[in-house]
């Protein structure tokens, strides 16, 4: 006999609220429903009713991890629209300030798998780890969760003192290689845990369209800082890690590789710091008539911002976000599909859903 | 031969692509968006989104259909005289969700697919998030 099991909105085993209808046979998960929309918040209306300035504070609350992406993606839109360009040593902070969000987000995530794998002490390494990733960002920022950051042709704040970044990068980049890069590749708590588990294939992957980690641990190498570079990617060397299983350990494997190589970006761009300005003049932008499109890789996969402007107007005619998690969420269904009813948890938890990007 | 212009010929349209803010936008002319879909199918593009415009007075909509191709980001944009358009969920999964967004914020109906309850304030009314209301 078959039965519906609700997990949701609000449960224990999800980190913010969305519902999952699952049918089940026993322990097993025959199908899943998934429901969003308890957060809707209506920012795109919202962006139509802000002027350029104020536009990019609120953008930067679609997201409480990945806040600078979004101001990112939506500044590099402007940009398009304005036709500025940022200067060289703006585009390096933006690249230092993307990969520092990319640590924290990954270092995060790992926290709370770790936690719902039953696996507390790692949790608390890596929450312990995530509070100095966000001591690195305060030192840059002033702040550590909305970091204002960028701004229409350029950055807010200058890296003054790069090497001693650099040496808080490499304490950082020390242990996570000493912690969270082998527990999470070689213990067995880990993999057992993991391996075979929440299976997403590259076919059901790319049918999907889904994005980021999710996809790459599904075999498909898509990276938008590879394949359409912006800021200063174009100059840095990283590799894209990809694994082919699709499974919960192949997606854990490829954020703990991603650490190392976001470290391995963090230490060429704050070598190659260029000189100059930061941002360019002016307060006033000359927009012209049409829409621009962005795109950039975040932690959780491509975010892409349309924008929309009339010319003469001080605020957008039309903000379109697609975030991550939208694009990655509705394959959840095909992940529990045969799973035990126990493991449902860590498999939604891992795609690193933000239902706050979702119910922008 | 490009990869844009093996698309070009695919849907026999003559019209050039267009490089403007960050798209590669293509004129559909005559083609219907299912058309378009199955061109991007054929040459492995991933769906990324569908944008939703409102039209000033009673002009209607337009939606803008952007698919990568190996990094380019392609643009198709339809113009609906009235709420509907063909839906393209049966031909690309991927754009379930988007499709029943699109729906509900500003009620334009996907022709040819059913809508599982709300996505976004369930119990609520199609077009109260983002549709502006004609006065």
């Amino acid at each position: 006999m078959s039965y519906k099991i609700p997990m949701g909105p609000y449960h224990p085993g999800l980190e913010e609220p969305y519902k999952l209808d699952m049918i089940c046979e026993g322990e097993t998960v025959q199908d899943a429903k998934l429901r969003i929309g308890f957060n809707f918040r209506g920012i795109e209306h919202l962006a139509e009713t802000r002027n350029y300035i104020q536009v990019i504070a609120l953008m930067e609350r679609v997201c409480g991890i990945c806040s600078n992406i979004h101001t990112l993606t939506l500044c590099q839109a402007m940009e398009g629209l304005t036709g500025l360009t940022p200067p060289p040593r703006a585009k390096y902070i933006r690249v230092i300030m993307a990969e520092l969000e990319r640590l924290h987000s990954h270092v995060l995530w790992a926290g709370i798998a770790a936690k719902l794998m039953g696996f507390k002490t790692m949790f608390m390494t890596c929450f312990e780890l995530r509070e100095k990733v966000m001591d690195v960002l305060q030192a840059i920022s002033g702040n550590r969760v909305n970091y204002s950051m960028n701004r229409i042709g350029g950055v807010n704040r200058d890296i003054t003192d790069p090497p001693a970044i650099l040496a808080l990068v490499e304490a950082l980049e020390a242990e996570m290689a000493r912690t969270v890069i082998p527990i999470f590749t070689t213990s067995s708590t880990a993999r057992s845990r993991c391996a075979g588990i929440g299976v997403l294939t590259m076919e059901r992957a790319i049918s999907c369209g889904v994005v980021g980690p999710v996809a790459r641990a599904s075999g498909l190498p898509q990276d938008i800082r590879r394949a359409a570079p912006y800021a200063a990617y174009e100059e840095m060397e990283f590799d894209v890690p990809v694994q082919p299983d699709g499974d919960l350990r192949a997606r854990l494997l490829v954020r703990a590789l991603e650490i190392m190589e976001s470290c391995k970006i963090l230490r060429q761009a704050l070598a190659k710091l260029p000189p100059g300005e930061i941002h360019m003049e002016g307060e006033k932008f000359p927009f012209i008539t049409g829409t621009a499109t962005s795109r950039v890789e975040a932690p959780r996969g491509e975010v892409m911002y349309s924008v929309s402007w009339k010319e003469g107007s001080r605020n957008p005619a039309r903000v379109h976000v697609r975030t991550p998690t939208f694009a990655v969420m509705p394959a959840i269904r095909w992940m529990v599909q045969g799973a035990r009813l126990a493991d449902t948890p860590l498999i939604q938890a891992s795609i690193d859903p933000c239902y706050s990007c979702t119910d922008r | 031969m490009s990869p844009l212009d093996s698309i070009s010929e695919k849907l026999g349209i003559t019209e050039p692509w267009v490089e403007k803010g960050g798209v590669h936008w293509l004129t559909p002319g005559a083609k219907s968006v299912r058309e378009v879909a199955q061109a991007m199918n054929e040459f492995h593009a991933r769906f990324i989104t569908i944008t939703a415009y409102q039209l000033p007075g009673d002009q209607g909509f337009r939606l803008e259909y952007h698919w990568d191709l190996n990094g380019q980001l392609l643009g198709f944009s339809f113009q609906l005289a009235g709420n509907s358009i063909e839906s393209i969920y049966d031909l690309c999964e991927a754009t379930d969700w988007i499709e029943r967004e699109i729906h509900e914020g500003f009620v334009i109906d996907f022709v040819g697919r059913e809508y599982e309850p709300l996505l976004l304030r369930q119990g609520d009314t199609p077009g109260v998030n983002l549709r502006e209301e004609k006065k």
